[in-house]
């Protein structure tokens, strides 16, 4: 261990106590953030040494990253800077659960699998099925706005979140929001937090509405031979009275990719539209019946009614589609683009010439009909770099003419470096700085890793 | 105010588009809460050129600059503390562009609620967020006070339906934030934004979300003989799994009021009723409505009555809709509260706000969003008699203070404004405040827009003149 390294170890066992430091590096390479260590990562208890933490890396000038799971560190830049890891998995309690008031606080360390459990006994579950669920913490998934296949019903951690507690960079404790399901009291600075990894503040609580867990649950899926096949029952799903809790739609490719997983679902070759609708046996029926009659309208090859196994699998692929497509190949980029529904035939179809160009394949995942994820696969050879990096270059151009969101999920480091994984910034530029300044004047939290540099 | 500056204005906008006459600056001095202030003049934008040269003449003149929409607001958001130019929406009022295939519109922020589910029912779609006085209330001034209504409990309020805001900085920056698309690369400014009661930005133009009519609705009406049957049927719904599409209240005394007034046909004899509707597909509302009937019954409710069509429909909301109205008719002045608690506590809450009526002496009449605990007494007062004013702002910090106790919030809608300012540091530690000051500080650095409102302001009326933020700031992160 360095000097530097063993000093900066004695002054934070002081802070955080000896059992709380690691400086070895065998357990800094699991902190890694883009191939980069930290000199020392701290696994604070409570708010009040988070706080610490934060007072005394923003005196030395020390740049920290927080962390949970580790599930969504590809996300963002490389860090510019990086000496310490704030590990929060030791913050992992539940501190208030109210299941008639359908009401949650929690720490940020607790995984969504393990709260999920706790939930499930109270007959309730909060909507927000991210990927690697077992592994990912509720501060991640909102400091990473992961996604997930419920949104379709439910919306995102925005439409979930009553309240944050948090740290900002000077190591000042705050808060936002509240514990009540309605609140307009104050500025919602907690909307802030959601999606800005890690860069504005460190997360120490999260207060969350929770749904009541419907009584019963089916899963279709619908095959088409082609794109416009399963838009077509896409769009007859946006204009019909159906209440659906997923509608996701994946490419052939994609769907390959998931056999892996859940095993041969419906035939190769075939666009999936995978539909799952919640409530009384009565509600499911309806529901069943519709969408028969409208996959069919959509000229449908198939469609099937899965059972829970098959359920279960398939979800999680859903769940995980950016991951498994990420190392489906030793290369790949994969863009999350949210889109108006209308946009999305023009920029698949721009796509898939682009791709052919390159000579790269596509996995492709419809969100909740309004988020695309495209993953560029290139055939298993590392010298496609050049070809993976100029066509996600040309995608990201593509994207930002044609008024779409995009932003690079997961991609190669080589990749990250060249390109940037962000659309370039646009008139909220200089706002956002200044938001920057307030809630981190020293730059101290993941330096560099968000959009416009900050 | 000087003539100079009214003449520029009217440069700028069109004489006819001025007012700075005593008597018209008398009209703008209320909103629907019980403040007032009185600004130097109003300007009628027809544009966003417009609202941009109007900003930089306040900053010319150093005015303050206060938006306003129709001036429904309960909290004072719209009213010019501190003078200056009423910035009023009322001719930016055009609904841009509807695009059905989507599900969004374009609309600037002076377009009435109401009338943009009018004009989206033909494509099968409205905007949800459905506040009381969505008959004149505009979306601009939703989006100022991330408004909500009777059928957020299901579909959420105001920041869950907009997706997109042009806004003018006071610095007359025009700035985009988030767009048509669900989400945007970066920080959630629109998020931030919405709900900041006009303090950070003017919001020029709105891109909305609009949701699928429902297939089937019913609304239902359950009569109670006792509060706490009505509060616990309530709790026991959503416990149930049950989320109604919406789930209000009304007392005994309010509902008495009402029915003079609409002629719903709420029974005059019982101590509550709970209007409730569920929706969706017709199976999902129909068995949703028959487990709804089941708990209320099991709560002795005395009867449960269903809304055979769309007119009774209509008539219940109307008893609930125009129910401040109704109050008007019976009280020279009332006062409206807002507060959030945990639904679970809505029976000692209500039984402490009986108290606290025989203790101030004044009616309190109760009406409100039961489904998510939204509180909404009414103080019943004469303006007349400043000894009752002071009694009922009295009785009102009193119940704030009982529902932050209760582990709620001081406002659940109406927005803290100018009214509720100073009771901030009952949720919030002066490093909470003094974050939020820097927040607003970013946007609005000298206080130019919406002075003295969401803050204390405390410590010298700080936000009035803060250090105007480094420019460079943003240069070396």
């Amino acid at each position: 261990m360095s000097e530097v390294a063993e000093s900066l170890a004695s002054r934070l066992a002081e802070l955080s106590g000896t059992g709380r430091v690691r400086t070895d590096p065998k357990s800094l390479a699991a902190y890694e953030v883009d191939g980069r260590a930290p000199s020392a990562a701290l696994l604070p208890g409570s708010v009040s040494e988070v706080a610490e933490i934060l007072r005394f890396a923003s005196a030395e000038r020390l740049a920290v990253i927080p962390i949970g799971g580790r599930t969504h560190m590809d996300i963002g830049m490389p860090p510019q800077r990086y000496d310490l890891a704030l590990d929060v998995s030791a913050m992992k309690q539940v501190l208030a659960y109210e299941p008639r008031d359908l009401t949650l606080g929690v720490e940020p360390g607790i995984t969504y699998a393990e709260l999920d459990r706790s939930l499930r006994k109270e007959g309730q579950f909060l909507p927000l099925a991210p990927s690697f669920a077992e592994r990912a913490t509720l501060g991640g998934i909102v400091a990473a706005a992961a996604d997930t296949p419920l949104r379709y019903a439910h919306g995102t951690a925005k439409d979930l979140l009553l309240g944050i507690e948090f740290v900002t960079g000077e190591g000042v404790i705050s808060k936002s929001g509240g514990r009540v399901v309605k609140n307009v009291t104050g500025y919602d600075l907690h909307k802030l937090l959601i999606g800005s990894l890690g860069t504005l503040a460190v997360i120490t609580r999260l207060n969350f509405r929770t749904f009541p867990l419907p009584p019963g649950r089916r899963m279709f899926v619908a095959a088409f031979a082609d794109l416009s096949g399963a838009l077509t029952l896409g769009r007859a799903i946006m204009k019909s009275p159906l209440q659906l809790r997923v509608v996701d739609l994946v490419n052939p490719r994609a769907a390959g990719l998931f056999t892996a997983y859940s095993g041969s679902i419906l035939g190769r070759d075939s666009w999936l539209a995978v539909v799952e609708a919640a409530g009384h046996e009565k509600v499911l029926e309806r529901h069943a019946r519709d969408l028969a009659s409208l996959s069919q309208d959509a000229q449908a090859t198939e469609f099937v009614a899965l059972d829970e196994d098959h359920r279960e699998r398939l979800f999680g692929c859903l769940c995980d589609f950016s991951p498994i497509a990420f190392g489906a190949t030793p290369a790949a980029t994969v863009f999350r683009i949210a889109a108006i529904f209308s946009a999305i035939p023009a920029l698949l179809e721009d796509t898939r010439k682009l791709a052919e160009c390159h000579a790269l394949d596509c996995a492709i995942l419809i969100r909740a009909l309004s988020v695309v994820y495209i993953a560029l696969l290139p055939p298993a050879n590392p010298e496609v770099y050049p070809e993976l990096a100029s066509c996600s270059r040309k995608l990201m151009t593509l994207c930002v003419k044609s008024g779409v969101a995009p932003m690079i999920e997961r991609c190669p480091l080589e990749i990250k470096n060249a390109l940037g994984i962000w659309p370039p910034p646009g008139t909220e530029r200089e706002i956002t700085q200044r938001l920057k300044h307030v809630f981190d004047p020293h730059c101290i939290l993941s330096p560099g890793r968000f959009r416009g540099g900050i | 105010m000087q003539q100079t500056i009214i003449r520029e204005l009217g440069k700028l906008v069109g004489n006819s588009g001025v007012l700075s006459s005593a008597e018209d600056l008398l009209l703008y001095e209320y909103d629907g809460s019980v403040e007032e202030a009185r600004p130097d003049a109003i300007a009628f934008p027809r544009r966003k050129q417009e609202v941009v040269e109007i900003v930089r003449l306040a900053n010319r003149y150093d005015l303050s600059i206060v938006g306003r929409g129709a001036g429904t607001g309960l909290s004072g958001g719209a009213l010019a503390r501190q003078g200056g130019i009423v910035l009023a929406f009322s001719r930016m009022n055009h609904i841009l562009e509807i695009d059905a295939e989507n599900q969004r519109a374009l609309v600037e922020p002076g377009v009435v609620n109401l009338d943009l589910s009018r004009a989206t029912e033909k494509y099968g779609l409205y905007f949800a967020p459905d506040p009381s006085s969505q008959k004149s209330c505009t979306i601009g001034g939703n989006v100022s006070e991330n408004s909500g209504g009777p059928h957020t409990l299901a579909y959420g309020v105001t920041s869950n339906h907009v997706t997109g805001l042009e806004l003018v900085l006071p610095d007359a920056t025009v700035v985009q934030v988030g767009g048509r698309n669900m989400e945007t690369p970066g920080y959630d400014l629109a998020g931030l934004v919405i709900g900041s009661e006009g303090t950070f930005a003017l919001v020029t133009e709105i891109t909305v979300r609009l949701l699928r009519l429902p297939e089937e609705v019913r609304t239902l009406l359950a009569i109670y003989e006792s509060l706490e049957d009505a509060t616990d049927s309530v709790v026991d719904i959503t416990a149930r799994g049950i989320i109604p599409a919406a789930c209000e209240m009304l007392d005994g005394w309010t509902l008495r009021a009402v029915e003079a007034y609409v002629h719903a046909g709420f029974p005059l004899d019982s101590a509550a009723v709970l209007l409730m509707e569920v929706e969706g597909v017709r199976e999902a509302a129909e068995t949703q409505a028959d487990e709804i009937i089941e708990v209320c019954r099991r709560h002795k409710a005395r009867e449960v009555r269903r809304a055979r069509d769309a007119r009774e429909r209509a008539l219940l909301w109307k008893g609930r809709k125009e129910a401040f109205g109704a109050v008007g008719r019976v009280s020279p002045s009332y006062y409206v509260l807002d507060g959030v608690i945990p639904r679970t506590k809505l029976t000692p809450t209500l039984l402490r706000v009986e108290e606290i009526s025989k203790h101030c002496g004044l009616v309190i009449g109760n009406i409100f969003h039961a489904g998510d605990g939204n509180l909404h007494p009414l103080i019943l007062f004469d303006h007349r008699d400043p000894a009752q004013f002071r009694r009922a702002r009295a009785a009102g910090e009193e119940i704030m203070q009982l529902c932050v106790e209760m582990g709620g919030t001081l406002t659940g809608e109406h927005g803290v404004g100018m009214e509720k300012n100073e009771l901030m540091p009952l949720m919030f530690t002066e490093t909470d405040l003094d974050l939020m000051r820097k927040v607003r500080a970013a946007f609005n650095p000298v206080g130019r827009l919406n002075p003295g409102k969401v803050l204390p302001l405390g410590k010298g009326c700080g936000e009035t003149r803060l250090q105007p933020f480094p420019l460079s700031a943003g240069g070396n992160l």
